[in-house]
């Protein structure tokens, strides 16, 4: 008989120290002033910024963690670890992590090195996944391009998917694409159209879109995926609400086929969760 | 205070804010013009996220002549910081 799932989760995510959060290290080598001085009086604005042609420096690296480092959006999601309970068994774990490595190549072109994991000892080695990749991104307004490899494989490294990929969104353009529809209703959305060259040719589109209204967050990520002429699909997304500070309750799930295996999968959590950094 | 441009076009500190602040008012359509000060924070309040940020390169090259580093764009957290940054790349007059 299926159990009965206790869900006690404990969320863990830090997006990027340096840059994102708190960036007076890398925006000062900059020449960017420091948040406190970001927003002065007009007539005083001038008196606290750097000497003119303070800028040059490129900015270091910058540390990213989340749910995935599949988008922007994966990042916002925290990584979670969770612990389930079936009737008359040990507790199990879950855990679905990423990191991101973020660090300039030119003044309008960045490179990412990333790992992540799904695994815990509640999933069969065959169900686990890791990777890592390396992606560079050039912005050429009005598009963003990405180029970048990708390493793939199952607990048991019996399924390994390498690929390089390219992938292209616009930076903006339409109601609500990559910032707020307006104030009142704080809704976004982001689409990316790819393909993967490993194991033959897979196009793909992924698309996110997230909705902020007071202490409630709400968030979906669906990738869809040609391959060998059948389309898949994944689908996860994640709902919370912030009780203090950065302590969220939340609930969080997927479903669909995924690489590398491509088999069916799904899952749902409830816990507790834990932000550090923006959102 | 002056500055000049990439070009050598001088700019005062207030007439560079309200350029910035002028193409941030049209990056963000749905809010008020009053809503968008130097306080106002580019990810939580315009909701910008990582990647729209960066259209604020190429219309700051073409009004104000200043190539922006987009990994610099990036990590800016308000309308200040923009500011602040543009003005700190132009060169005493």
């Amino acid at each position: 008989m299926r159990a009965l799932r206790v869900a006690l989760a404990a969320l863990l995510a830090a997006r990027a120290a340096a840059a994102q959060q708190t960036p007076p290290a890398d925006t000062a080598r900059a020449g960017v002033a420091a948040p406190a001085a970001a927003a002065p009086a007009p007539d005083t604005a001038a008196a606290t910024r750097a000497p003119a042609g303070a800028t040059g420096t490129e900015p270091g690296w910058q540390l990213l963690v989340g749910h995935s480092y599949s988008s922007a959006r994966a990042l916002t999601q925290p990584a979670t670890f969770t612990l389930e309970q079936e009737r008359g068994q040990p507790l199990y774990s879950v855990f679905d992590a990423a990191a991101l490595l973020r660090g300039a190549l030119a003044d309008r072109a960045w490179l990412e090195m990333g790992l992540r994991a799904r695994g815990g000892s509640a999933r069969p080695p065959g169900e686990r996944a890791y990777g890592a990749m390396v992606r560079a991104f050039g912005e050429l307004d009005p598009v963003l391009v990405a180029a970048g490899y990708e390493y793939l494989a199952d607990g048991h490294f019996l399924v390994q998917q390498p690929a390089a990929t390219f992938e292209v969104t616009a930076l903006g353009g339409a109601p609500g694409l990559g910032t707020w529809v307006s104030p009142a209703l704080h809704l976004r959305w982001r689409p990316w159209l790819g393909v993967s060259w490993g194991k033959g040719v897979r196009p793909y589109l992924r698309a996110a879109g997230e909705w902020v209204g007071g202490r409630v967050e709400a968030g979906v990520e669906t990738t869809g995926w040609l391959v060998d002429g059948t389309a898949v699909g994944f689908v996860q997304g994640d709902f919370s609400v912030r009780l203090v500070g950065g302590l969220f309750a939340t609930a969080s799930g997927e479903a669909g086929r995924a690489p590398p295996t491509f088999e069916a999968e799904g899952r749902f959590g409830v816990g507790l969760g834990l932000r550090l950094g923006p959102t | 205070m002056t500055r000049k441009d990439e070009r050598g076009h001088r700019w005062t500190d207030v007439g560079v804010q309200r350029a910035v602040i002028r193409i941030v008012r049209r990056l963000s359509p749905g809010f008020a013009r009053r809503v968008i000060t130097l306080r106002t924070r580019l990810h939580t309040d315009l909701g910008w996220d990582d990647w729209y940020v960066l259209r604020v390169v190429k219309p700051i090259r073409r009004t104000l002549h200043e190539s922006l580093e987009d990994r610099v764009v990036l990590a800016l957290k308000t309308v200040g910081d923009l500011v602040n940054y543009v003005w700190n790349r132009m060169e005493d007059a």
